[in-house]
């Protein structure tokens, strides 16, 4: 297809062509940034803690 | 059957949800714990601090079951065996497995109740103010497979109205701060015996902490809750009531092979995110060689897997997992039948 269209006008601005791997990657990382603020679970988990009884108690 | 080399299948997706879980959890629910809390106030005299159930006798012995509400509960019916055993040791369930027990006419002697969904969690006790026209609102209780009797809704909701009022009076429950008000006016109206603690949100001792802040407001007790409420209950019965030997059943974080997507869940969540045909990418299946058969899991569900067996390494009690099904197995837990468990700690 390149064979046959080739451009016949200077364009203003610089136009890059975008590599195919950081397109993939930045449409994850939006996905993944979506996911985040729909899924989780009831509750948080805190490490190496199990009861804190509090000194009043 | 042989053991199939690769025992998971998972994605570089899933595994990053799963590493932030924690933060996605404690960002959706932070502040509504402390609202809940702070409205929840005005209810904290009518029940007592958890550390007073310190001093009572939950169940006979050293031994404790924890029924959970997971798909084998349907499978494996696990309430028979304990009900023919004449098992007399603590029977401590999540709010999801209240209609299962008490329809059995078993009563259980603690609930435990956490999650501060604003709407979702006075289904399982019964919401006296259910119609058809809010049922159109959410369709989980419709497509959840934990109690499938839910999907009838008006007609479930109708008998667990029913039960509560029958039971209501026999019934403890380790009430968390972070219940939402309906719940806790329902609790009251039913005469539940409530013993009242904090969820762990953050360390405490850490400057500026929400559990800290939760303290502040009402001077309780804080339990470690592991990010859902079968892991709060399975604390319960470790941390709080010093139990030793803990059985687990309906815990199975995960579905059975051929579930469809849509009882999963997740599934409003994903599905705002991708197409049904892409949901799989969600998902991690999980081969259970004590069962021969693969299931499958959301990221939620393997991050409660994951914060289970952290914390069971550092339980002084043994854990059996009697489910007879799912993912929870690794070190520290004995995936057994309840059979087993029922005829050496009665």
């Amino acid at each position: 297809m390149s064979s046959f269209l080739k451009g016949n006008f200077q364009v203003k601005k610089d136009v890059s062509k975008k590599n195919e791997t950081e397109t993939k990657k930045n449409l994850e990382s939006r996905f993944e940034q979506e996911a985040l603020k729909h899924l989780g679970g009831s509750i948080a988990f805190v490490k190496k803690k199990k009861v804190d009884w509090n000194k009043k108690i | 059957m042989e053991s199939p080399n690769n025992q998971v299948k998972t994605s570089s997706l899933v595994q990053s949800l799963v590493s932030q879980m924690n933060n996605i959890t404690l960002n959706r629910i932070g502040k509504m714990t402390l609202e809940n809390a702070r409205i929840n106030q005005i209810f904290i005299n009518r029940g007592k601090s958890l550390a007073e159930l310190r001093n009572q006798q939950i169940g006979q012995g050293e031994s404790a079951i924890i029924m959970a509400s997971g798909p084998s509960n349907k499978q494996h019916d696990p309430i028979i065996p304990i009900k023919s055993s004449g098992f007399k040791g603590a029977l401590i369930i999540p709010e999801s497995a209240m209609r299962y027990l008490l329809s059995n006419g078993v009563i259980p002697d603690l609930i435990v109740t956490v999650d501060p969904h604003p709407t979702r969690m006075i289904r399982w006790f019964g919401n006296p103010h259910l119609t058809e026209e809010s049922l159109k609102n959410d369709d989980y209780y419709c497509r959840q497979d934990m109690d499938e009797s839910f999907a009838n809704e008006l007609a479930t909701n109708r008998e667990v109205l029913k039960l509560l009022k029958k039971y209501g009076k026999q019934l403890k429950i380790a009430m968390s701060t972070s219940a939402p008000k309906a719940v806790v006016e329902r609790a009251l109206e039913t005469g539940m015996e409530i013993y009242w603690w904090n969820p762990m949100l953050d360390d405490p001792d850490q400057e500026g902490s929400m559990t800290s802040e939760l303290h502040r407001i009402n001077e309780l007790p804080s339990v470690n809750c592991g990010g859902n409420v079968a892991t709060a209950a399975w604390m319960m019965a470790h941390a709080v009531l010093n139990k030793k030997h803990i059985a687990l059943t309906g815990m199975d974080l995960s579905y059975y092979d051929g579930t469809p997507y849509r009882k999963t869940q997740y599934y409003d969540a994903m599905l705002r995110l991708a197409d049904e045909k892409e949901l799989s990418s969600f998902f991690t299946r999980i081969y259970n060689p004590h069962t021969e058969s693969w299931f499958f899991t959301d990221p939620a569900y393997l991050w409660y897997r994951e914060v289970f067996l952290e914390i069971a390494e550092e339980a002084d009690c043994t854990t059996y997992n009697c489910t007879q099904g799912g993912i929870l197995f690794g070190n520290n837990i004995e995936f057994i039948p309840l059979l087993q468990f029922l005829e050496t700690h009665i």
